[in-house]
Order: structure tokens, then sequence, then C-alpha cells
């Protein structure tokens, strides 16, 4: 009953945006990424690109001529703040740095006025949401009870290399009685362990992504309130809670943790995408180990059937827009040799198999490109006494980075060889996956993959003077998101 | 170190390090055994290896061409014994006649050499052309980077001496130190470099598509006016070939012909199935109005038709990121400029008037 409500409000929003955009041509393109995924950079150097006028030769109507001025415009939801575009290009390109985690949704507009292949003057609005990767993982919690949800986080939580971070938890966990009488102070308690636990998992040397409920881990303006304090409980019987007990509460705070917080959160920002770019940050789980890398792929896979492919069609314009184009993106691609890009791309593509597949039975247009928003490398070749050349990118590495026995301070510069990715995915992905080490389980000096974060590039000018940023490949994903709406 | 990894292990080389040193062009390497780094600016270090096309299906003997090899053989030796019979006699009569009769047929024979060597290109570059164009089309398919670099530098080479391209090619010559996929760049570099072309070859199309129209309806003698549909056809097909930059010579120009026709006769039942109703009721208004105008727009019609089949031929890329001219949007312009009359030919562009850059 509750569903069949959500649908009817989807359907009845999905209408009467449907006139707007009648007269008004947007498309709301969805970033999706999980957190780290680099989704706050490629909106800063798509803005960037489209209303400066960057260096994008694939991207046709650019590259062409066609775009007469994109510019930004206020933004449709007064709620949500605005993404703060001006500060994170500041930060980029003055102080050379990556912007912060994103701590909360916020959204920018931005209208490109375009003549048509056939000559008319035409607009196209451009709708981009920015938020938090975490909240991202809360999104398969839509279609998950209290029970199931439990269940599967405890499993998790007792695989390796979890089990070891999550020991306090389980600990306190097994005083726990589900049917005994609710308690505030040992919700409380058993909330703070998991958070514990979940932002444990999280460190870089772990990469771990599959980390539900993501508010946990990026509050908002939702900290120490009743949605946010519960856990998963060790559950033996099946069937409706005893009234009173701690099961009856956690079970109602998760229940309204589903309805306060993810369902508006789907309902504003992800129900009604038209086009979708998929970020991926593949080298973070790599560099931490196949365990993160596996995790990689049961996150992307959920999230990735949370939501609506198929081909557009006027009913379905009508009722309930669907994503017709997903672009998925292995993002930080600057940071191996464009040799290696192919083997990057053959890796996400094994990740995101089966919804792939999926997406494309629906009749929904999927590509795989190895991307980065932003460059911050330049490519060398290294001689290393007679015969060895290696394939390295030139950087200078965030303070902090260590490689092969090396720290870097975050000002000198140096030429990065990450190791190299195999042709086959099947060495890194397949059941014999554990052959290689990451962080998780092995020092820093001895993991077989080592992708260093490299402090954004001093920039160049164009002709007009105008900073451009470089990239690799934004201007393929703009033309397989947008072209086709710009001809 | 764990052993089952059998792929080589990261490592960085600090630029300030003493031991590491960093290529600059231009300057002498130094020898020793230190650390070398080598700035890529493009990617030169990449082997392009380009794949040998496959042998064309014709293989072994074919009687056709032994008739022809003996036959030309035969007039060749039958026409130098009457040239060596010619001079002897000149000499018999007179010195100073025999040395201008060897002469010139020495001039005769060099220039018969070069005239060869130039069919034997014009023919080389009809072929390389076709062959371009296949495997732009693979490339499209297969998107592999290092090829598409290559088949890239052979286009920049063939149209090296169009120089109304001079901004289009230092455009693409610019793209080239980034990183751009294989189909992307052959999309990139169609749109770059056939832009100009392709608009230049519809103004061309649709002038003679016009000239012939106009002609044909004016015109009383029918025999004028298939002499002159003939004589427009084959200016306007080596206007077109000239204009791709396949300057072909005598014999290539046969050939294009021919390859133009099988074209035409290959792709008109497909051309016709969506525009024959449209083109016949065209005609059919036309003939109403008057027989000679609608005899005028036929001719014109096949005149079109026959250049957008030269062009398929001729043009060194397939058409992917650009849209193939259409039978119709072509015969639209031949119909606007029929109805104003002759007077209103399409000024040539002025990219072909532009002087040459020297």
């Amino acid at each position: 009953m509750d569903e069949f409500l959500e649908q009817i409000r989807l359907a009845t929003q999905a209408l009467a945006e449907f006139g707007v955009h009648l007269f008004n041509p947007t498309i709301r393109l969805g970033v999706t990424g999980l957190s780290h995924a680099g989704k706050t950079v490629f909106i800063t150097a798509l803005v960037h690109g489209l209303t400066r006028g960057g260096r994008f030769p694939i991207f046709e109507a650019m590259a062409t001529g066609r775009i007469a001025r994109a510019y930004l415009a206020p933004q449709p939801d007064d709620a949500v703040p605005r993404f703060d575009y001006e500060a994170h290009i500041n930060a980029l390109v003055g102080s050379r740095l990556w912007p912060a985690s994103t701590r909360q949704i916020s959204e920018l507009r931005v209208v490109i006025e375009y003549q048509s292949l056939n000559g008319y003057q035409r607009t196209l609005t451009l709708d981009i949401v920015d938020y938090p990767g975490e909240w991202l993982l809360d999104l398969p919690l839509l279609t998950k009870t209290y029970e199931e949800w439990a269940s599967e986080s405890l499993r998790l939580s007792r695989q390796r290399p979890r089990a070891d971070l999550a020991k306090d938890w389980h600990l306190h966990l097994a005083t726990l009685k589900p049917e005994g009488a609710e308690d505030e102070q040992e919700a409380l308690t058993a909330s703070r362990l998991f958070t514990e636990y979940l932002s444990a998992c999280r460190e870089k040397s772990y990469a771990m992504s599959l980390l539900p409920p993501g508010r946990f881990l990026m509050p908002g303006d939702l900290a120490n309130t009743p949605a946010l304090t519960f856990a998963p409980l060790e559950l033996s019987s099946e069937g409706p809670p005893p009234a009173g007990s701690l099961w009856a509460m956690m079970r109602r705070r998760y229940e309204s943790y589903r309805t306060v917080v993810v369902r508006p959160f789907f309902r504003d920002h992800f129900a009604r995408l038209d086009r979708q770019i998929v970020l991926v940050d593949a080298l973070a789980a790599i560099n931490a180990g196949p365990d993160a890398l596996a995790d990689l792929e049961h996150a992307l896979d959920q999230v990735l059937n949370c939501f609506q492919t198929g081909r557009r069609t006027l009913l379905s314009a009508l009722l309930r827009p669907r994503i017709d184009k997903i672009l998925l993106a292995a993002t930080k691609a600057d940071h191996l040799h464009h040799t290696s890009h192919d083997r990057l791309e053959a890796i996400l593509r094994r990740l995101t198999k089966d919804a792939t597949a999926k997406a494309e039975l629906t009749g929904s247009h999927v590509d795989v490109i190895a991307l980065a928003a932003v460059r911050a490398t330049r490519e060398a070749t290294v001689r290393r006494g007679r015969q060895q050349q290696l394939p390295c990118v030139l950087g200078v590495p965030v303070a902090g980075e260590t490689i092969a026995g090396e720290t870097f301070d975050g000002e000198t510069e140096a030429a990065i060889f990450p190791g190299d990715l195999p042709d086959d995915p099947k060495e890194l992905l397949g059941d014999d996956k554990s052959n290689f080490q990451g962080l998780a389980t092995a020092s820093p000096k001895n993991a077989d993959f080592r992708f260093l974060r490299v402090r954004p590039p001093v920039l160049e000018l164009t002709e007009n003077g105008i900073l451009a940023l470089p990239h690799i490949r934004l201007d393929r994903a703009l033309q397989f998101l947008i072209g086709d709406r710009l001809a | 170190m764990n052993k089952t990894w059998r792929h080589r292990p990261p490592a960085a080389f600090r630029l300030d390090d003493d031991r590491v040193v960093v290529d600059r062009p231009g300057e002498a390497r130094s020898a020793g055994n230190l650390v070398r780094i080598k700035p890529e600016t493009e990617f030169d270090a990449l082997a392009i290896t380009v794949q040998e096309q496959a042998q064309s299906s014709r293989r072994g003997l074919h009687w056709g061409t032994l008739f022809w090899t003996g036959l030309g053989g035969l007039i060749l030796l039958a026409a130098g014994v009457a040239v060596a019979d010619l001079i002897t006699d000149l000499f018999s009569r007179n010195r100073e006649l025999g040395a201008l009769g060897l002469a010139l047929a020495v001039l005769a024979a060099v220039s018969l050499v070069v005239i060869a060597v130039r069919e034997i290109a014009g023919l080389m570059r009809l072929t390389t052309v076709e062959k371009l164009r296949q495997r732009a089309t693979d490339m499209i398919a297969g998107d592999d980077r290092a090829e598409a670099r290559a088949l890239v530098q052979e286009l920049l080479e063939l149209t090296r001496r169009m120089p109304h391209l001079a901004r289009s090619r230092v455009n693409l010559e610019g793209h080239f130190g980034e990183i751009i996929d294989g189909a992307d760049l052959v999309r990139l570099a169609e749109r770059e470099l056939m832009t100009p072309l392709d608009q230049q070859a519809r103004a061309l199309v649709s002038a003679a598509a016009t000239r012939v129209s106009v002609v044909t309806a004016l015109n009383p003698r029918a025999i004028i006016d298939m002499l002159f549909v003939l004589a427009s056809a084959l200016v306007l097909v080596r206007r077109l070939a000239f204009l791709y930059g396949v300057r072909p010579g005598a014999l290539g120009f046969g050939r294009l012909i021919r390859h133009v026709v099988i074209h035409l006769a290959m792709t008109g039942g497909l051309a016709t199935s969506d525009n024959l109703i449209q083109q016949m009721l065209g005609h059919g208004i036309a003939a109403k109005l008057s027989a000679r105008l609608g005899e005028g727009v036929l001719n014109g019609l096949l005149t079109a038709r026959l250049g957008l089949a030269a062009i398929d031929v001729i043009r060194p890329m397939p058409f992917a990121a650009l849209p193939r001219p259409t039978l119709r949007d072509l015969m639209s312009e031949v119909l606007r400029g029929f109805g104003d009359g002759d007077e209103r030919q399409r000024s040539p562009e002025p990219n072909l008037a532009m002087p040459e850059v020297p």
C-alpha cells in the first residue's frame, strides 16, 4: 500500500515536470558515485568546461562552435543548497587542493544556449545534484526489511577483514537480548559501536564500499536523532517482535529511517533522472586489495539495481522517467599511464557486468570509459638500467603518500609507476583473487599496487587567457551523456 | 614480497634525486646506468604497428589481364620496331634528320615513362583511399588507439596539399597530445578534415545537377542533351576526385568511373526504396507542366545521384560523425536553383576562391 502511494506520487511529479520540460527542455544528470569517487571534482570540471569553454574536441557541439554560451542559472529547488562551484574551482586552481568530502546535498543548474544542427536557436537546461557518496548506499535499503538488513549486515561483518574491525561491536552485540525490554542506553551504545565499525572499514587501507546505512557515516542534519540510533541485532526467531522489546524499537527506528531519510532522498534526486554517470574509484579498491574490490562489486551491483533504466518513450516520460543512457566511468585515470586505460576499463566492465547486462536488456545504452575530470599528471617513460622501461605518470603526490618505502611531502614531483594492471581482469577479480596483496593485508612497501593521490595540476592558459582544466575523456563523457540532446 | 603476483611491482622516482635524469629534447644523452625519465609530450614513444590489409580476393591468373598484357606488349613492340625502322631510314637519308628523329623518339619514350608512373601513382592513390576508408570503418568498430593515430597521420598526409585545410590540420595535430580513443580520434578527424570538403562536394554536385536540368529543359536537340549529361557527369566525378585529394590519372579515372557505376548499380535499389515515390511524384508534376521540364528534372536527378555515388567511392573516410548528403536535400537545392533560373547559379565556395597559402 505504501509502495503504491509512493508510485502515484512519483507519477504525479513526473507528469508535472513533463509539462514544464515540454517548453523548456531539461536533462537531469545523475552524478552517481560512492564516497571519494570524485563527484564534486567531476561536476566542477564539467561546469567549468561548459561555461568557460574547455578543450573538448570530442564533444561535437562545443568543438564545432554550436554552443553559443553556457551559464549558471538559479536552481529549481529552493530548499536545497547551491553547489558551491566558485569555492571548489578556486580551491582547485588557487591552492591546488582537492575538494573535501561532501557533507550535504547541493544542486546546480547550467543553461546551454546552442544552435541545433538544422539551424534553430535552442536552450537546454542541465540539472546536476551533488551529495555525499555515503548516502547512495541507502538506496538498496528501500527494498529491505529490518530483519533482512540485520542478518545481511551481520553476515558481512563476520567476513575477513571486517571481523577484526567489528570486534568491539560484536562483543556488545552478544550481551543484547532482542526479545528483552527496550533500553535507550543499550541502543545508543550499539549504534555508536556499529558506526565506529563502519568508519573503520572505510579507512584508506581497507577501502570497503558496502557500508549501509549511509547517514551513520555522514549524518548531515540528522545526527543524534532516534532515526539514526539503531543497529543490527542477532535475531534467532521469525515473526513479529514482541511489543516493547529492543527488537521492536530497532525495527521501528529502521522503518522511520527509511521513510524520513531514504525515501525522500530517492524521490527528490534519483527517481527522475534522464542520464546517469556512475563514477567508480576502482583504483582505491585495487590499492586496498582483493576484498575491497569484491566489496566494491557488491556495492555497485546493489546501487545500480535501484535505478529505473530503459528506453525513453512518451509513456515513460509521462509517468515514470527512465535512464536511457548510463556511463560507467573509472575515475582518476590520470593515476596510471594511458596504455593501461583499456585494462582499467576492462576491470570496471567486469565489476559491473550484471548491472550492465540488465540495463542493456531494458534498452538503455551503456558505455564504459576511463576518466579523469581533472588531469593532474603528465606521462613519462622511465628507463632503469639497460633494459627495463616503465610507463609512468609525473605528478606531485599529496603529502603523506608512501610508495616502495618512500614518503612524499606534497611538494616534490615524482615519476610514479603504480604497478602493472593485468590484461585479464579475472586475475584481479577471479576466484583465486587472493593472489595480489593490497594495503589491507600487506605493508605499503609490499603492496602490489600503489596508486598515489596527486595534487591538482598547475594550470595552463588557453588562447583567450582563461584557465582550462586538463582532463582525460571528459569530452567523450559529455558527448555520450548530452551530445544527442544538443543535435 | 609475495610470490604469487607475477607483474612488476610499483616504484617511484623523485625528480630532485641525484640519480635521476630527466631527458629534455635536444640535450645529448649522457651514458651511465642512472634512472632516466623521458616526459612524453606526444605519444611518440608508442610503436605504431599498422596491420597489413588482407590481400585482395582476386588471386591467380586472369585471362583478361594476360590478353591485355600480351596485346599491349605486341603493340609496344610493333611501335618500337616501326620507330627504330623510321630512325634508321632517316639516318640513311640525312644525318641531321636522323639525329632529330632520335631525339624526338627519346623525348616520347621519356614522357611515356613519366605518364606511366603518374598513372600508376593515380591508381595507387585510388587504392589508398579505398583502404583508408575501410580501415577507418574498422577503427570505429575496433577502437584501437595506436592504429587510429597511424590512420589519421596518413589522412593528414593525403590532405597535405589542400591549402584551405591548413587550420583544420593544425587543430587536429594539436589534439595528438591528448588521450583520445581510437574511434573518437577517427570521428574527430572526419569532422575536422571532411566538413569543408563535404560542403564543397555538395555545392559541386548540386551545381552540376542544376546545370544539367536547365540545359535539358531549354535545349531542343536530344543528342546535345545526351552529350551534355555525359560530359557533365564525367567533369563532376573528376572534380570530386580532385576535391577529395584522389587526383587519378586517365587509367585511374577509368577505374573510378567503373567503381562509381558499380556503386550506383548496387545502391540504386536501396536508394529507390525510400526516394522513388517522391522522385516520381516530383517528376510527374514537372512533366505535367511541361515534358521538357520533366525531362530536365529527371536528368538533374540522375546527375545528383551519380555525384552522391562518386562521393561514396572517393571520400577517404566513411560517413560516421557527419551526415551523408541525401538526394532529397540536394534536389531541393537544385529545384530552388532551377526555379530562380540560371542566373542564380551557386557561386563557388569562398574556400576555393581563396589564394593559396604560400
